[in-house]
């Protein structure tokens, strides 16, 4: 069915189905939302998506926080010590 | 009024009834009828047009064979049926329910229902159902009761009852039904309340089905009126509410026997703007109900139903595209460099993505944890470190390649470039280069790091997502020289990790 689906549509929107589930099995196991509430292959894909970005963003927020910390921790240091060095590749 | 109406009321009435009870009961009210129902049907029409024109129009075009009826009855009776009084008989036979008709007088039932205040429309004569007047919602079906009406409330009742279900089953077609009651009920207490609205009734709740039923059995009844007045104003209320009360059998006698109530007047056009709206949901939905399901029985249900659940499917088909379509665009905003117009590989992207930021976060928070340490010369915890986030990141990523027992850093570099399969990744490019690069820059002061290992490892952490970090504006602003320069760096960092390396070793 969705192969025949997606043959009609566009190619753009193509994609089989062995990719999605592939991917959607993958961003699962990434998921920890996803992971804990594990449904036995319930997890519609656009649920997945969404889930995914939401993690994608929240990482982001993560990033951010972190790089806020050590940066300011970073101040706190020496230019010159190892630490500074050390937050700086982490930074970076 | 009202007492032109109840003169009225039995003319009105269906046909046996109406006969009967114009005969038997309203033989008194007869001879008083004809000339007050002109009059009255003068005012009624007035009432009728004037509360809803639409009652007498609807009226007209359902009721074909009542009005045969219940003309010919009043021509019986009064021997001049004047039109108006045909409508109030269509009205009354069809969907107009005889309560329609029946003033709103306030019987024991009624006034204190509906008009407390509300005096007796024509206490002394037979008094028409008053109820059906003020119910105009519901007595559709009600048929004219009003000769029988005087039987016991409870026959009324069921009177009601059963037109309720006439009422009910004329909704589908008897739109007008509704309409015309209220219309009816508002106005014309003389109308004959057992000509019920069918159309509004059925909706109606029990009452007015059971004033229905009680008008077209009490329509005969003249004497009943009274009773049917107090179930006509009981149906009213009951109407007006919507609620199936059924206070007592005798409203629906009256509102079935007395289709002209006096008091409907003074019911009905409190009523009559609530209930028309009521009535006029309820018949459009019974209406549009009706219809669809006639629509759907016509025309063959198999394949309508198929053809429907077809399109059903279709549509949340595409609804299910369109979300997963929407998602894949947003996850491709958020994913830097992304230039995959093609799902899968915008998929693949968007793992790697996921697994560099969660590494990433990782080491930074680590590092933020470790950093007040490094005062007290944590260095050598970096190895440590890397040794405990390479694991820790194998576990995280639930990788499906557990890391080799043995040297604990061995194994991250090799499960990072197994999960990288695609090879064309820039990273992955460099990745090898970086490796070798990361750790002098991260090391470099740990003079007690263990190079190759932990550098290999921790560079393999520092890679994927330092790469998107470049690209990520999230950046402190401070690091934008370092993270610019780190494509470079990874060659410089080679000479310094040889340079390190000899440090260290000097060291």
């Amino acid at each position: 069915m969705s192969n025949r689906r997606s043959r009609q549509s566009s190619s753009a929107l193509r994609i089989s189905d062995d990719q999605m589930i592939d991917l959607v099995s993958k961003l699962c196991q990434l998921l920890p939302e996803i992971r804990e509430r594990r449904r036995s292959d319930k997890v519609s894909a656009s649920k997945v998506l969404q889930e995914t970005c939401n993690y994608i963003r929240k990482l982001h927020r993560e990033v951010d926080n972190l790089s806020d910390r050590l940066s300011q921790l970073l101040d706190a240091v020496d230019e010159d010590s190892h630490e500074a060095s050390v937050i700086r590749s982490l930074l970076m | 009024m009202n007492h032109h109406r109840h003169h009225f009321v039995p003319d009105f009435e269906t046909d046996d009834d109406y006969v009967n009870a114009n005969t038997n009961s309203s033989s008194s009210n007869l001879p008083r009828k004809p000339i007050i129902g002109e009059e009255e049907d003068g005012d009624l029409m007035e009432l009728l047009w004037h509360n809803g024109q639409v009652v007498l129009q609807n009226q007209r075009p359902n009721t074909k064979k009542q009005p045969l009826s219940s003309s010919a009855a009043v021509k019986l009776h009064n021997g001049a049926p004047p039109p108006p009084l045909d409508h109030n008989l269509f009205i009354q036979e069809d969907e107009m329910s005889s309560w329609l008709h029946y003033p709103l007088r306030d019987d024991d039932f009624c006034s204190d229902l509906f008009f407390p205040a509300a005096p007796p429309p024509v206490p002394s004569t037979v008094r028409p159902p008053e109820p059906s007047s003020m119910r105009p919602p519901a007595p559709s079906p009600v048929r004219p009761p009003a000769p029988s009406s005087v039987k016991p409330a409870v026959r009324n009742f069921m009177n009601f009852s059963r037109l309720r279900g006439d009422f009910t089953g004329g909704n589908g077609r008897g739109e007008s039904g509704p309409s015309i009651a209220k219309s009816t009920v508002r106005e014309s207490a003389k109308v004959n309340p057992s000509a019920t609205p069918a159309s509004s009734a059925a909706r109606e709740p029990d009452l007015t089905r059971r004033t229905d039923g009680a008008d077209s059995r009490g329509a005969g009844d003249l004497g009943s009126k009274s009773a049917v007045d107090g179930g006509g104003a009981y149906t009213v209320g009951h109407n007006r509410k919507g609620k199936a009360v059924v206070t007592t059998e005798r409203t629906s006698e009256n509102l079935g026997a007395s289709s002209s109530v006096a008091s409907k007047s003074e019911i009905e056009p409190l009523e009559t703007i609530v209930d028309e709206r009521k009535r006029k949901e309820r018949e459009e939905v019974g209406s549009t109900e009706c219809r669809n399901e006639e629509a759907k029985q016509g025309r063959g249900s198999s394949s309508t139903k198929r053809s429907r659940a077809a399109e059903v499917h279709n549509l949340s088909e595409r609804k299910r595209r369109d979300r997963i379509n929407e998602r894949m665009k947003a996850l491709q905003e958020l994913i830097p460099c992304c230039n995959k117009s093609d799902k899968a590989s915008m998929l693949d992207e968007a793992i790697e993505y996921m697994k560099s930021l969660q590494l990433q976060i990782q080491m930074m928070s680590m590092g933020c944890g470790m950093m007040p340490m490094m005062y007290t010369g944590m260095q050598q915890y970096m190895p440590h470190m890397a040794m405990g986030m390479g694991m820790g990141m194998g576990v995280e990523m639930g990788m499906n390649r557990p890391p080799p027992p043995p040297p604990p850093f061995m194994p991250f570099p090799n499960m990072l470039a197994s999960q990288r399969p695609l090879p064309p990744q820039t990273r992955m490019g460099g990745y090898p280069a970086v490796q070798a690069s990361d750790p002098s820059r991260v090391y470099g002061p740990n003079q007690q790091f263990d190079p190759n290992s932990s550098q290999a490892q921790f560079s393999g952490y520092m890679d994927p997502f330092q790469q998107f970090r470049s690209l990520y504006p999230s950046q402190p602003p401070q690091f934008q020289n370092q993270a610019a320069s780190y494509p470079s760096s990874s060659r410089v960092s080679s000479s310094k990790e040889s340079e390190d390396h000899g440090n260290q070793t000097t060291s």
